[in-house]
């Protein structure tokens, strides 16, 4: 195949150099072709970063380079250089030295990657078996390694399991896993997705500080850009089993050259400042991996596609000093480049909603506990509580027509509040009414009438549809219940899927056959069936990526506004909330601290924890790198409420009056709701 | 079909299946498997084309004969054709199987269903039923039927059903606990979708792929309990022929022929050995949670 023009790289100084590597993963339906003559370096010391959507084959670079490729992929072409070896060449002894002592990895999700039934002890001494050194200077070594990481009392915890640790803990000692041996490099695999706004933020930190301190190199893969512009030094945009674009971070952000790598950056939701209601979107779809495309891979969905770009296959061409991209724009004459979707349509006239209309949906100090134990626990042990609160005095309202963005890290109870508002959550106190009729006490059967004018969209695009029902089915299912006989079906069907913008010929399909973002248009359809006055959404962006989440939210967007729809839409992502809220309120450990209009908290936040969220956000901007962490520590366990204002322990700004009682809900000049003794503006 | 446009999924759906059976073919196990059920069946369904003679003539000439170009495989005492009989045996194996099996399906799939998704109280009241039955030893509670009862095909039937269900029942309910909680069917629940049309539309299709696993691995055990009890003369009445039955004649005989021990003996390890494979291929072939790389 041809060979790309590369920066001139001196040889040597690359610890990593992957060329033309070729992936295949056999499948029932033919051949998969993931990766297909990808070429990348890693240059000594810095920090890269694999940016791209899922079937990018980002992932596949790295469980290739680790030899760990499923069962049914193989490497067809190509080698993979590390430290002057190829690695695909290793055998069986070679590699497993290779792997963790050369090569460290941090996992995305560390509770599935660790394991359950071995103490950390253990764990690092399994890691360490290759090390020459007595048992106790490994635990001694393990121990640092802990509290270097951030691991409070690392020589007592060090003897816990798991299950024991928080989620960001988890992580943190997953880092200090893949850097127990201080390998050359360590790969992460979407370290922070997992984990909650202000954790990324802490965890994005750590790994700049540790990349500092141990000169590793270290290749970052991730889907988002906010995370790479943030920490890496070189970035690497793939697109459909290809490197469309690489170079350095600044000059690939102040420059994307790529078409797609640009249609990205604008995407992102955290890049748009102003509160825009129409978010840009790349139209149309990855192409079939089946039967790659011949010529440029992201043709049919490039908006300066021309007459070579559907023949020929770009080379890397020099878009700037050490940066290169995969398009023929850069070859020859230098066309200027528009912004990449259409840029947002202006800000239609938002229908002003009166202060003084009844509230559709109303709230009241509403109250939600789970029980833990059963009444003979509690009997046998008089001391310990055989419930958990999870929503503590919740009120709201909801005006018609309004979007009300509820903001949280998990298990801050905004699924809970979601849900109890639904009657799908048993509510311990206090009261809901929809249209003025209250809806806790009612029994199953006398919701169900109700429930045509309640919708919920569920987090999980693709689990939350029965998965033996084609989407046809799926879609009349609410006609079904509450309207049988309601005409002709097909018709109803089509009118459903064309109202969502979902392709006729998918009706027949079945849900794990779907895309997320067409699952979630399916999610849609099921709720907008029956023309509802209220919807509530539970993430509804969730495992979309970021090309796609414009397309839903748009979406939504224009239906609302079609069928004067109330959301409520309960997301722990604050980019993309803000974006389609009218107002926001912020929930932490069931509490509601802060609630008023999203503009407004966006600008100024009142409460320490919001400002911490709106600062927590990375933002697609190397420039504009954070210095400091915004916040530190993690949310409690809601089983162990704090004394006095439940966030204290993380508030930069906590007195003793914090510490000792509870704000009460104040409101402030603009008419905000917060709770805390000193909000950051009067 | 409908009006709509559908042409790609149904056909992606059929290649799906062809995928499968191909992958069952291609295993070993699963073939043999196949081919040694299919045996089976051609040979209880065409067992008057198959067999050679009347299963109840007899032949008292050829008494206690060896195999012979007459009689395939030898004769018993009374001279009747030891392999007719055997052919005529596969039926009453079938029978048993297929309604036993068929019948313990629908109720395990109910009372599971019942056990997983309704109340707690329902739940623990139907696993204390269910462990009490499979508590019982199978072959002393048929002793204790029978000698209530007397002997009887149907009441092999009976005993067969009774004791598989437990078994099926548990399965179910695990498969819908695990449903139960899952986003699909609280987004059911939030359409405001009834727990029958949930049970039946939602998680029946969900739970009966694992049963039908289950059951073609339980034949084999039908078919060697049935067997059994009429080894010990309480199943199927003489002069019916059933494989327990004549293994039974044959074990009174062994020291003049064993000829009956042994055409007795090879099918009924055969269809054990034939659905435990089919099973087994089946189970590695559409679980999910086997065989697959990360």
């Amino acid at each position: 195949m041809m060979d790309a023009p590369r920066p001139d790289h001196q040889l040597g100084d690359n610890l990593v150099e992957i060329r033309d590597l070729s992936v295949t993963f056999e499948t029932g339906r033919g051949p998969v072709r993931a990766l297909r003559n990808v070429n990348l370096d890693v240059p000594r010391g810095r920090i890269l970063g694999i940016v791209g959507e899922s079937g990018s084959g980002k992932s596949t670079v790295i469980w290739a380079m680790l030899r760990l490729l499923a069962e049914n992929g193989a490497v067809t072409g190509g080698r993979i250089d590390f430290n002057g070896r190829d690695l695909l060449q290793l055998d069986a002894d070679a590699l497993r030295a290779f792997r963790g002592a050369q090569a460290g990895v941090v996992f995305q999700d560390p509770m599935t990657s660790q394991i359950p039934v071995k103490s950390y002890l253990q764990q690092f001494l399994d890691i360490a078996y290759r090390q020459k050194a007595s048992r106790a200077e490994k635990i001694a070594h393990a121990i640092a390694m802990m509290r270097r990481v951030g691991i409070p009392d690392p020589e007592q915890r060090i003897a816990q399991f798991p299950h024991q640790f928080s989620g960001g803990m988890r992580q943190r000692t997953g880092i200090a896993m893949a850097l127990l041996m201080h390998p050359d490099l360590v790969i992460a695999d979407e370290p922070t997705t997992a984990l909650d706004v202000t954790m990324e933020a802490q965890v994005i930190h750590l790994l700049r500080e540790l990349q500092r301190e141990f000169q590793t190199t270290m290749m970052i893969v991730s889907h988002n850009l906010g995370l790479v512009a943030e920490l890496c030094d070189e970035i690497v945009v793939m697109y459909a089993g290809e490197v469309v674009e690489r170079g350095d971070i600044q000059s690939v952000f102040a420059n994307p050259s790529h078409p797609y790598t640009r249609a990205l950056i604008d995407c992102d939701p955290a890049r748009v400042l102003e509160r825009t209601r129409i978010l840009p979107t790349i139209p149309g779809e990855l192409p079939n991996l089946r039967h790659p495309p011949r010529a440029c891979v992201f043709v049919d969905r490039c908006p300066h596609a021309f007459a070579r770009c559907r023949e020929e296959k770009p080379r890397l061409n020099k878009a700037d000093e050490g940066h290169v991209a995969a398009c023929h724009l850069l070859d020859g004459v230098r066309p200027v480049m528009h912004a990449a979707a259409p840029a947002p349509a202006q800000d239609e006239v938002v229908p002003a909603i009166a202060g003084d209309v009844a509230p559709l949906v109303a709230v009241r100090n509403l109250a939600v506990s789970f029980q833990v134990r059963g009444p003979v626990a509690a009997l046998l042990n008089p001391g310990l509580k055989t419930s958990i609160d999870i929503l503590v005095d919740v009120s709201l309202d909801l005006k018609p027509g309004e979007t009300l963005g509820l903001v949280g890290e998990s298990g801050s109870g905004k699924t809970t509040l979601g849900r109890a508002m639904l009657g799908l959550v048993k509510a311990q106190a206090g009261s809901v009414t929809f249209k003025g009729r209250e809806l806790i006490g009612l029994g199953e059967g006398e919701l169900r009438p109700l429930r045509q004018n309640m919708a919920m969209m569920f987090q999980d695009p693709i689990g939350s549809l029965s998965p033996r029902q084609t989407v046809k089915s799926l879609i009349l299912e609410p006609f079904d219940v509450h309207r049988p006989a309601s005409g002709n079906r097909d018709a109803l069907a089509v009118r459903l899927a064309d109202m969502v913008n979902l392709p006729r010929d998918l009706l027949a399909r079945y849900p794990h056959q779907l895309s997320g973002g067409q699952a979630r248009r399916v999610g849609v359809a099921r709720a907008l069936a029956l023309e509802p006055d209220l919807i509530i959404a539970d993430e509804p962006t969730a495992g979309l990526d970021v090309s796609v989440q414009g397309d839903v939210l748009n979406l939504m967007r224009r239906l609302q506004t079609e069928h004067g729809l109330t959301y409520l839409i309960i997301s722990h992502n604050l980019p993309v909330v803000r974006h389609i809220s009218d107002r926001l309120a912020i929930m932490y450990l069931g509490r509601i601290i802060e609630m008023g209009d999203a503009t407004a908290i966006f600008a100024r936040p009142a409460h320490p924890y919001t400002r911490a969220l709106v600062d927590g956000i990375p933002r697609p901007d190397p420039t504009q790198r954070r210095r400091l962490v915004s916040i530190e520590g993690e949310v409690p366990s809601i089983a162990r409420r704090p004394q006095g204002c439940e966030f204290n322990a993380r508030c930069p700004h906590a007195t003793d009056l914090c510490r000792a009682e509870m704000p009460a809900q104040q409101t402030l000049g603009d008419g905000r709701m917060v709770r805390c003794h000193y909000p950051l503006i009067d | 079909m409908s009006a709509i446009p559908s042409d790609s999924a149904p056909a992606r759906r059929e290649a799906e299946g062809w995928i499968k059976l191909r992958r069952l073919l291609a295993n070993w196990q699963g073939m043999t498997g196949l081919v040694l059920v299919l045996l089976f069946f051609a040979s209880a369904i065409f067992a008057p084309l198959v067999a050679t003679h009347d299963p109840f003539a007899l032949d008292i000439p050829a008494r206690l004969s060896g195999p012979t170009l007459e009689h395939w495989a030898g004769t018993d005492q009374l001279g009747r054709d030891t392999y007719s009989r055997v052919i005529y045996g596969g039926r009453v194996a079938l029978q048993v199987a297929a309604i036993g099996i068929s019948v313990s399906l629908v109720f395990g799939l109910l009372l599971g269903m019942l056990a997983g998704f309704g109340p707690r109280w329902l739940d623990n009241f139907l696993l204390l039923l269910f462990d009490v039955v499979r508590s019982f030893p199978t072959i002393v509670m048929a002793l204790a039927a029978v000698a209530l009862l007397g002997p009887s095909l149907n009441l092999v039937l009976a005993i067969v059903i009774v004791t598989t269900i437990p078994g099926y029942a548990r399965l179910v309910r695990t498969a819908t606990l695990a449903l139960k909680n899952t986003e699909f069917i609280l987004a059911e629940r939030a359409l405001g979708v009834g727990t029958a049309r949930i049970l039946w539309r939602h998680v029946t299709p969900n739970v009966i792929g694992p049963m039908f696993i289950l059951a073609a691995m339980d034949v084999p055990v039908v078919v060697t309990v049935e067997a059994g009890l009429s080894f010990l003369g309480l199943g199927v009445l003489p002069p019916t022929a059933s494989w327990g039955s004549i293994l039974n004649e044959g074990y009174l005989l062994i020291r003049e022929t064993p000829w009956p021990v042994v055409a007795a003996g090879v099918p009924l390890v055969l269809t054990t050995l034939g659905f435990t494979f089919l099973g087994e291929a089946l189970r590695d072939i559409f679980d999910p949670r086997l065989g697959k790389g990360r």
